[in-house]
Protein backbone atom coordinates (compact mmCIF):
# COMPACT_ATOMS: atom_id res chain seq x y z
CA UNK A 1 0.00 0.00 0.00
CA UNK A 2 1.50 3.36 -1.24
CA UNK A 3 1.82 6.34 1.42
CA UNK A 4 1.56 10.19 0.38
CA UNK A 5 1.41 13.01 2.37
CA UNK A 6 -1.23 15.19 0.89
CA UNK A 7 -0.89 17.77 3.46
CA UNK A 8 1.25 18.96 6.23
CA UNK A 9 0.25 21.25 8.93
CA UNK A 10 -0.44 21.02 12.06
CA UNK A 11 -2.31 18.12 11.38
CA UNK A 12 -1.97 15.51 8.08
CA UNK A 13 -3.92 14.34 5.66
CA UNK A 14 -2.38 10.69 4.16
CA UNK A 15 -3.69 9.16 0.90
CA UNK A 16 -3.57 5.68 0.86
CA UNK A 17 -3.71 3.26 -2.67
CA UNK A 18 -2.43 1.24 -5.58
CA UNK A 19 -1.86 -1.54 -3.28
CA UNK A 20 0.52 -3.84 -4.81
CA UNK A 21 -0.90 -7.08 -3.41
CA UNK A 22 -4.66 -6.16 -4.61
CA UNK A 23 -6.25 -8.99 -6.24
CA UNK A 24 -6.45 -8.40 -9.79
CA UNK A 25 -10.64 -8.15 -10.14
CA UNK A 26 -11.54 -5.45 -7.63
CA UNK A 27 -11.17 -1.90 -8.28
CA UNK A 28 -8.18 -0.17 -7.28
CA UNK A 29 -9.29 2.98 -4.44
CA UNK A 30 -7.68 5.72 -2.75
CA UNK A 31 -8.50 5.94 1.04
CA UNK A 32 -7.62 9.03 2.82
CA UNK A 33 -6.94 9.87 6.60
CA UNK A 34 -6.63 13.02 8.46
CA UNK A 35 -4.38 12.80 11.37
CA UNK A 36 -4.50 14.89 14.18
CA UNK A 37 -2.43 14.96 17.46
CA UNK A 38 -4.83 12.82 19.03
CA UNK A 39 -7.33 11.18 16.22
CA UNK A 40 -7.69 9.91 12.99
CA UNK A 41 -10.46 10.26 10.84
CA UNK A 42 -10.31 7.14 7.91
CA UNK A 43 -12.08 8.46 4.64
CA UNK A 44 -13.70 5.52 3.05
CA UNK A 45 -11.74 3.30 4.45
CA UNK A 46 -12.17 0.44 1.92
CA UNK A 47 -12.96 -3.07 1.24
CA UNK A 48 -13.08 -5.84 2.90
CA UNK A 49 -10.16 -7.50 0.46
CA UNK A 50 -8.34 -3.77 1.71
CA UNK A 51 -8.28 -3.97 5.56
CA UNK A 52 -5.44 -5.63 6.32
CA UNK A 53 -3.01 -3.66 4.19
CA UNK A 54 -4.74 -0.47 5.01
CA UNK A 55 -4.86 -0.93 8.70
CA UNK A 56 -0.81 -2.09 8.03
CA UNK A 57 -0.35 1.20 6.80
CA UNK A 58 -2.42 3.52 9.38
CA UNK A 59 0.10 1.86 11.99
CA UNK A 60 3.05 3.39 10.72
CA UNK A 61 0.96 7.13 11.64
CA UNK A 62 -0.75 6.35 14.16
CA UNK A 63 -1.79 3.67 17.34
CA UNK A 64 -5.16 1.19 16.80
CA UNK A 65 -6.59 3.69 19.76
CA UNK A 66 -6.34 6.86 18.33
CA UNK A 67 -7.89 5.61 14.94
CA UNK A 68 -11.68 7.18 16.02
CA UNK A 69 -13.38 8.16 13.32
CA UNK A 70 -14.38 6.86 9.87
CA UNK A 71 -16.57 8.66 7.03
CA UNK A 72 -18.24 6.24 4.42
CA UNK A 73 -18.69 9.05 1.22
CA UNK A 74 -21.66 6.45 0.26
CA UNK A 75 -22.70 2.82 0.76
CA UNK A 76 -20.13 0.98 -2.13
CA UNK A 77 -18.43 -2.12 -1.03
CA UNK A 78 -15.29 -0.76 -2.54
CA UNK A 79 -15.70 2.44 0.07
CA UNK A 80 -16.76 0.48 3.05
CA UNK A 81 -17.06 -3.19 2.94
CA UNK A 82 -14.29 -3.59 5.57
CA UNK A 83 -16.69 -1.92 8.10
CA UNK A 84 -17.39 -5.41 9.65
CA UNK A 85 -13.77 -5.67 10.87
CA UNK A 86 -12.84 -1.85 11.34
CA UNK A 87 -15.89 -3.01 13.90
CA UNK A 88 -14.13 -5.61 15.90
CA UNK A 89 -10.71 -3.27 15.88
CA UNK A 90 -12.45 -0.71 16.85
CA UNK A 91 -15.12 -0.66 18.82
CA UNK A 92 -15.10 3.09 20.29
CA UNK A 93 -14.75 4.79 17.19
CA UNK A 94 -17.64 6.52 15.33
CA UNK A 95 -18.82 5.68 11.87
CA UNK A 96 -19.79 9.07 10.27
CA UNK A 97 -22.12 7.99 7.44
CA UNK A 98 -25.41 9.24 5.50
CA UNK A 99 -28.82 8.66 8.03
CA UNK A 100 -30.19 7.23 4.65
CA UNK A 101 -27.74 4.06 4.30
CA UNK A 102 -27.74 3.09 7.92
CA UNK A 103 -29.97 0.41 7.42
CA UNK A 104 -28.05 -0.99 4.38
CA UNK A 105 -24.62 0.08 6.02
CA UNK A 106 -24.97 -2.01 8.98
CA UNK A 107 -25.46 -5.51 7.14
CA UNK A 108 -21.40 -5.05 6.96
CA UNK A 109 -21.42 -5.49 10.63
CA UNK A 110 -21.44 -2.51 13.28
CA UNK A 111 -22.07 -3.81 16.42
CA UNK A 112 -19.64 -1.60 18.61
CA UNK A 113 -18.51 1.26 16.19
CA UNK A 114 -21.27 4.31 16.99
CA UNK A 115 -23.47 5.16 13.53
CA UNK A 116 -23.15 8.92 13.36
CA UNK A 117 -26.20 9.62 10.76
CA UNK A 118 -25.35 12.40 7.98
CA UNK A 119 -28.60 14.43 7.36
CA UNK A 120 -29.01 15.37 3.96
CA UNK A 121 -28.29 18.90 3.92
CA UNK A 122 -24.88 17.72 5.40
CA UNK A 123 -22.85 18.90 8.67
CA UNK A 124 -19.45 18.59 9.81
CA UNK A 125 -17.14 16.48 11.70
CA UNK A 126 -15.30 17.70 14.52
CA UNK A 127 -11.62 16.17 14.97
CA UNK A 128 -11.54 18.57 17.92
CA UNK A 129 -8.50 20.57 16.41
CA UNK A 130 -10.03 20.32 12.98
CA UNK A 131 -13.41 20.33 11.84
CA UNK A 132 -14.10 18.97 8.50
CA UNK A 133 -17.22 19.96 6.32
CA UNK A 134 -19.61 17.74 5.30
CA UNK A 135 -21.08 18.34 2.05
CA UNK A 136 -23.47 16.82 -0.45
CA UNK A 137 -22.99 15.36 -3.31
CA UNK A 138 -26.22 13.50 -3.52
CA UNK A 139 -26.57 11.28 -6.93
CA UNK A 140 -23.14 11.97 -7.66
CA UNK A 141 -23.22 8.82 -8.04
CA UNK A 142 -25.37 7.19 -5.05
CA UNK A 143 -28.57 8.64 -4.12
CA UNK A 144 -27.37 10.17 -0.74
CA UNK A 145 -23.44 11.06 -1.24
CA UNK A 146 -21.48 13.30 0.67
CA UNK A 147 -17.94 14.98 0.04
CA UNK A 148 -15.32 15.77 2.92
CA UNK A 149 -13.81 19.47 2.45
CA UNK A 150 -11.04 20.97 4.68
CA UNK A 151 -11.28 24.78 4.16
CA UNK A 152 -7.63 24.91 5.94
CA UNK A 153 -6.19 22.55 3.64
CA UNK A 154 -8.56 23.21 1.02
CA UNK A 155 -8.68 19.55 -0.09
CA UNK A 156 -11.92 18.23 -1.63
CA UNK A 157 -12.51 14.68 -0.65
CA UNK A 158 -14.87 14.74 -3.81
CA UNK A 159 -15.85 10.46 -3.49
CA UNK A 160 -16.54 8.93 -7.12
CA UNK A 161 -15.99 12.42 -8.99
CA UNK A 162 -12.86 13.21 -10.81
CA UNK A 163 -12.15 9.11 -10.41
CA UNK A 164 -10.95 7.34 -13.30
CA UNK A 165 -10.01 4.01 -13.88
CA UNK A 166 -6.33 3.29 -14.21
CA UNK A 167 -3.51 0.55 -14.54
CA UNK A 168 -1.56 -0.14 -11.25
CA UNK A 169 1.33 2.04 -10.64
CA UNK A 170 -0.79 5.26 -12.01
CA UNK A 171 0.93 7.96 -10.60
CA UNK A 172 -1.02 9.85 -7.38
CA UNK A 173 -1.71 13.47 -9.52
CA UNK A 174 -2.96 14.20 -12.94
CA UNK A 175 0.11 15.49 -14.51
CA UNK A 176 -1.41 15.96 -18.37
CA UNK A 177 -5.52 17.19 -18.25
CA UNK A 178 -6.09 16.64 -21.63
CA UNK A 179 -4.63 12.96 -21.66
CA UNK A 180 -6.46 11.86 -18.29
CA UNK A 181 -10.10 12.88 -19.94
CA UNK A 182 -10.42 9.77 -21.40
CA UNK A 183 -9.92 8.04 -18.50
CA UNK A 184 -12.54 9.41 -16.85
CA UNK A 185 -15.75 10.11 -19.43
CA UNK A 186 -17.12 6.47 -19.24
CA UNK A 187 -16.97 6.26 -15.44
CA UNK A 188 -18.78 9.77 -15.33
CA UNK A 189 -21.29 9.35 -18.01
CA UNK A 190 -22.36 5.76 -16.70
CA UNK A 191 -21.96 6.30 -13.12
CA UNK A 192 -23.14 9.56 -12.63
CA UNK A 193 -26.91 9.79 -12.95
CA UNK A 194 -28.87 13.65 -13.53
CA UNK A 195 -27.10 16.36 -15.30
CA UNK A 196 -29.18 18.25 -12.42
CA UNK A 197 -27.40 16.41 -9.81
CA UNK A 198 -24.28 17.42 -11.35
CA UNK A 199 -25.27 21.33 -11.68
CA UNK A 200 -26.26 21.34 -8.25
CA UNK A 201 -22.77 19.43 -7.06
CA UNK A 202 -20.38 22.09 -9.56
CA UNK A 203 -22.08 25.32 -8.37
CA UNK A 204 -21.50 24.03 -4.82
CA UNK A 205 -18.06 22.94 -5.53
CA UNK A 206 -17.27 26.84 -7.22
CA UNK A 207 -17.91 28.23 -4.20
CA UNK A 208 -15.38 26.18 -2.07
CA UNK A 209 -11.60 27.23 -2.21
CA UNK A 210 -9.95 23.97 -3.54
CA UNK A 211 -6.18 23.26 -3.50
CA UNK A 212 -6.59 19.02 -4.02
CA UNK A 213 -9.83 17.46 -5.27
CA UNK A 214 -9.48 13.49 -3.94
CA UNK A 215 -11.52 11.33 -5.75
CA UNK A 216 -11.67 7.85 -4.36
CA UNK A 217 -10.20 6.30 -7.73
CA UNK A 218 -7.22 7.50 -9.81
CA UNK A 219 -5.35 10.27 -9.79
CA UNK A 220 -5.51 13.71 -7.61
CA UNK A 221 -6.20 16.98 -8.92
CA UNK A 222 -3.70 20.08 -7.78
CA UNK A 223 -4.16 23.34 -8.72
CA UNK A 224 -5.44 24.35 -12.15
CA UNK A 225 -6.49 21.12 -12.97
CA UNK A 226 -8.98 21.06 -10.23
CA UNK A 227 -10.81 24.47 -12.13
CA UNK A 228 -9.93 22.17 -15.64
CA UNK A 229 -11.96 18.90 -14.10
CA UNK A 230 -14.77 21.28 -12.84
CA UNK A 231 -15.38 22.90 -16.68
CA UNK A 232 -14.95 19.77 -18.48
CA UNK A 233 -17.37 17.95 -15.85
CA UNK A 234 -20.33 20.64 -16.11
CA UNK A 235 -20.03 20.43 -20.56
CA UNK A 236 -20.18 16.41 -20.21
CA UNK A 237 -23.59 14.88 -20.64
CA UNK A 238 -23.80 12.17 -17.96
CA UNK A 239 -26.67 9.20 -17.31
CA UNK A 240 -26.27 7.41 -20.38
CA UNK A 241 -27.16 4.23 -19.21
CA UNK A 242 -30.48 4.13 -19.81
CA UNK B 1 -11.00 -22.41 15.37
CA UNK B 2 -10.86 -22.27 11.36
CA UNK B 3 -13.27 -20.17 9.10
CA UNK B 4 -14.14 -24.01 7.32
CA UNK B 5 -15.05 -24.98 10.61
CA UNK B 6 -17.90 -22.07 11.15
CA UNK B 7 -18.86 -22.26 7.09
CA UNK B 8 -19.77 -26.21 7.98
CA UNK B 9 -21.66 -25.10 11.03
CA UNK B 10 -23.75 -22.61 8.91
CA UNK B 11 -24.79 -25.81 6.80
CA UNK B 12 -25.15 -28.04 9.68
CA UNK B 13 -27.53 -25.15 11.51
CA UNK B 14 -29.57 -24.52 7.79
CA UNK B 15 -29.81 -28.51 7.63
CA UNK B 16 -31.51 -28.48 11.13
CA UNK B 17 -33.77 -25.56 10.51
CA UNK B 18 -35.17 -27.39 7.03
CA UNK B 19 -35.73 -30.69 9.11
CA UNK B 20 -37.19 -28.71 12.45
CA UNK B 21 -39.92 -27.31 9.73
CA UNK B 22 -40.83 -30.82 8.12
CA UNK B 23 -41.22 -32.20 11.59
CA UNK B 24 -43.49 -29.13 12.38
CA UNK B 25 -45.41 -29.77 9.29
CA UNK B 26 -45.98 -33.80 10.06
CA UNK B 27 -46.80 -32.42 13.83
CA UNK B 28 -49.89 -30.98 12.74
CA UNK B 29 -50.55 -33.83 10.35
CA UNK B 30 -50.52 -35.64 13.56
CA UNK B 31 -53.00 -33.36 15.05
CA UNK B 32 -55.39 -33.27 12.43
CA UNK B 33 -55.50 -37.01 12.57
CA UNK B 34 -56.23 -37.22 16.42
CA UNK B 35 -59.46 -34.72 15.00
CA UNK B 36 -60.45 -36.41 12.83
CA UNK B 37 -60.18 -39.87 14.54
CA UNK B 38 -62.30 -38.06 17.53
CA UNK B 39 -64.98 -37.28 15.07
CA UNK B 40 -64.71 -41.27 13.40
CA UNK B 41 -65.04 -42.73 17.16
CA UNK B 42 -67.96 -40.26 18.27
CA UNK B 43 -70.11 -41.39 15.30
CA UNK B 44 -69.20 -45.16 16.30
CA UNK B 45 -70.44 -44.53 19.51
CA UNK B 46 -69.88 -48.23 21.53
CA UNK B 47 -67.89 -49.67 18.77
CA UNK B 48 -65.26 -47.67 19.01
CA UNK B 49 -65.61 -47.00 22.92
CA UNK B 50 -61.60 -48.07 23.65
CA UNK B 51 -60.49 -46.11 20.59
CA UNK B 52 -62.17 -42.61 22.20
CA UNK B 53 -59.26 -42.09 25.28
CA UNK B 54 -56.66 -42.78 22.33
CA UNK B 55 -57.42 -40.05 20.21
CA UNK B 56 -56.89 -37.84 23.40
CA UNK B 57 -53.66 -39.12 23.70
CA UNK B 58 -52.56 -38.75 19.95
CA UNK B 59 -53.62 -35.07 20.48
CA UNK B 60 -51.83 -34.48 23.58
CA UNK B 61 -48.39 -35.95 21.09
CA UNK B 62 -48.95 -33.68 18.39
CA UNK B 63 -49.64 -30.42 20.77
CA UNK B 64 -46.34 -31.98 22.79
CA UNK B 65 -44.30 -32.15 19.56
CA UNK B 66 -45.38 -29.06 18.22
CA UNK B 67 -44.37 -27.70 21.42
CA UNK B 68 -41.26 -28.82 21.79
CA UNK B 69 -40.24 -28.12 18.09
CA UNK B 70 -41.11 -24.36 18.42
CA UNK B 71 -38.40 -24.61 21.69
CA UNK B 72 -35.78 -25.96 19.41
CA UNK B 73 -36.36 -23.66 16.30
CA UNK B 74 -35.66 -20.97 18.84
CA UNK B 75 -32.62 -23.00 19.65
CA UNK B 76 -31.46 -23.30 16.42
CA UNK B 77 -31.94 -19.69 15.82
CA UNK B 78 -29.85 -19.29 18.59
CA UNK B 79 -27.48 -21.36 17.27
CA UNK B 80 -27.16 -19.68 13.83
CA UNK B 81 -26.37 -16.52 15.51
CA UNK B 82 -23.62 -18.01 17.72
CA UNK B 83 -22.23 -19.11 14.49
CA UNK B 84 -22.42 -15.63 12.66
CA UNK B 85 -20.87 -14.07 15.72
CA UNK B 86 -18.25 -16.83 15.94
CA UNK B 87 -17.77 -16.77 11.61
CA UNK B 88 -17.07 -13.07 12.15
CA UNK B 89 -14.63 -13.17 15.29
CA UNK B 90 -12.91 -15.63 13.56
CA UNK B 91 -12.53 -14.06 10.09
CA UNK B 92 -11.76 -10.48 11.91
CA UNK B 93 -8.85 -12.52 14.15
CA UNK B 94 -7.29 -14.03 10.59
CA UNK B 95 -6.99 -10.73 9.40
CA UNK B 96 -5.76 -9.39 12.21
CA UNK B 97 -2.55 -11.51 12.30
CA UNK B 98 -2.40 -10.60 8.78
CA UNK B 99 -2.25 -6.64 9.34
CA UNK B 100 0.47 -8.06 11.68
CA UNK B 101 2.96 -9.64 9.41
CA UNK B 102 2.27 -6.67 7.28
CA UNK B 103 3.07 -3.99 10.08
CA UNK B 104 6.38 -4.96 10.75
CA UNK B 105 8.74 -1.88 11.35
CA UNK B 106 5.55 0.45 11.59
CA UNK B 107 6.04 3.14 14.60
CA UNK B 108 2.52 1.91 16.03
CA UNK B 109 2.46 -2.08 15.02
CA UNK B 110 2.57 -3.03 18.64
CA UNK B 111 -0.66 -0.63 19.19
CA UNK B 112 -2.76 -3.84 17.40
CA UNK B 113 -1.89 -6.68 20.37
CA UNK B 114 -5.29 -4.92 22.12
CA UNK B 115 -7.25 -5.62 19.38
CA UNK B 116 -5.52 -8.92 18.92
CA UNK B 117 -5.62 -10.38 22.65
CA UNK B 118 -9.75 -9.24 22.12
CA UNK B 119 -10.61 -11.22 19.50
CA UNK B 120 -8.81 -14.34 20.86
CA UNK B 121 -10.60 -13.77 23.97
CA UNK B 122 -13.87 -13.20 22.23
CA UNK B 123 -13.11 -16.57 19.95
CA UNK B 124 -12.91 -18.88 22.71
CA UNK B 125 -16.29 -17.14 24.32
CA UNK B 126 -17.70 -17.75 21.04
CA UNK B 127 -16.85 -21.43 20.51
CA UNK B 128 -17.33 -22.17 24.35
CA UNK B 129 -21.25 -20.80 24.21
CA UNK B 130 -21.50 -22.42 20.80
CA UNK B 131 -20.95 -26.22 22.09
CA UNK B 132 -22.88 -25.78 25.18
CA UNK B 133 -25.91 -24.34 23.44
CA UNK B 134 -25.16 -27.63 20.63
CA UNK B 135 -25.21 -29.70 23.72
CA UNK B 136 -28.41 -28.42 24.62
CA UNK B 137 -29.92 -28.80 21.67
CA UNK B 138 -29.12 -32.46 21.08
CA UNK B 139 -30.88 -32.89 24.51
CA UNK B 140 -33.86 -31.04 22.87
CA UNK B 141 -33.77 -33.20 19.95
CA UNK B 142 -33.51 -36.37 21.85
CA UNK B 143 -36.72 -35.49 24.23
CA UNK B 144 -38.47 -34.66 20.73
CA UNK B 145 -37.90 -38.85 19.85
CA UNK B 146 -40.12 -39.83 23.10
CA UNK B 147 -43.00 -38.71 21.87
CA UNK B 148 -42.44 -40.01 18.56
CA UNK B 149 -41.87 -43.29 20.47
CA UNK B 150 -45.01 -42.94 22.12
CA UNK B 151 -46.94 -42.82 18.76
CA UNK B 152 -45.94 -45.56 17.77
CA UNK B 153 -47.55 -47.46 20.37
CA UNK B 154 -50.13 -45.87 20.33
CA UNK B 155 -50.18 -46.60 16.68
CA UNK B 156 -50.36 -49.87 17.44
CA UNK B 157 -52.77 -50.24 20.31
CA UNK B 158 -55.29 -47.94 17.85
CA UNK B 159 -54.65 -51.17 15.30
CA UNK B 160 -56.08 -53.39 18.01
CA UNK B 161 -58.87 -51.10 19.20
CA UNK B 162 -59.83 -50.22 15.44
CA UNK B 163 -60.32 -54.11 14.46
CA UNK B 164 -63.14 -53.96 16.96
CA UNK B 165 -65.43 -50.92 15.32
CA UNK B 166 -66.76 -53.00 12.84
CA UNK B 167 -67.83 -50.22 10.02
CA UNK B 168 -65.71 -48.28 10.65
CA UNK B 169 -62.57 -50.59 10.73
CA UNK B 170 -60.62 -49.04 8.07
CA UNK B 171 -61.88 -45.39 9.03
CA UNK B 172 -59.75 -46.04 12.07
CA UNK B 173 -56.77 -48.20 10.71
CA UNK B 174 -56.30 -45.60 8.25
CA UNK B 175 -55.87 -42.64 11.16
CA UNK B 176 -53.71 -45.30 12.87
CA UNK B 177 -51.52 -45.94 9.56
CA UNK B 178 -51.49 -42.30 9.31
CA UNK B 179 -50.28 -41.67 12.93
CA UNK B 180 -47.72 -44.34 12.54
CA UNK B 181 -46.08 -43.20 9.46
CA UNK B 182 -45.85 -39.55 10.65
CA UNK B 183 -44.09 -40.56 14.22
CA UNK B 184 -41.75 -42.41 11.72
CA UNK B 185 -41.29 -39.28 9.80
CA UNK B 186 -40.61 -37.64 12.90
CA UNK B 187 -38.08 -40.42 14.20
CA UNK B 188 -36.37 -40.07 10.63
CA UNK B 189 -35.97 -36.22 10.72
CA UNK B 190 -35.05 -35.54 14.24
CA UNK B 191 -32.10 -38.18 13.86
CA UNK B 192 -31.14 -36.50 10.54
CA UNK B 193 -30.58 -33.41 12.85
CA UNK B 194 -28.71 -34.98 15.55
CA UNK B 195 -26.85 -36.68 12.64
CA UNK B 196 -25.93 -32.95 11.01
CA UNK B 197 -25.12 -31.59 14.54
CA UNK B 198 -22.47 -34.08 15.16
CA UNK B 199 -20.25 -33.39 12.08
CA UNK B 200 -19.92 -29.93 13.98
CA UNK B 201 -16.24 -30.42 15.25
CA UNK B 202 -16.89 -29.52 18.91
CA UNK B 203 -12.92 -30.01 19.51
CA UNK B 204 -11.09 -27.01 20.65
Amino acid sequence: MKMTNIYEGSYQWVMFGRDDNKPEKIIDTNQYMVRTSERCLLIDPGGVELFAPMLAAVLHYAPVDQITDLFSSHQDPDVISSLGLWDQALPHAKLHASALWEGFLRHFGCDSIEYVAIPDAGGVIDLGSVELQVIPAHYMHASANFNIYDPKAKILMSGDIGAAIEGPGAPMFVDNFDAHVEKMRFFHQRWMPSNQAKRVWIERARELDIDILAPQHGRMFKGDDVKRFLDWFEALQVGIGI
Amino acid sequence: MKLGQTKSQFVAVASIAAELSAVMGVAKEISLAAANAKAIAFRAGEKAKGFQPITDFINELAKDTIALVNDINEHALTLYQLTVNEYRMTYAHDKFEQVKVLAQGAAYSESLELPLTNSTQTMLECRRDFKMSVTQLLDQLAEVMHPARAARVIAANSRIEASQAGEYLQSLQAVAESVDNAAQVIHDNVQRCRTALSVIDLAD
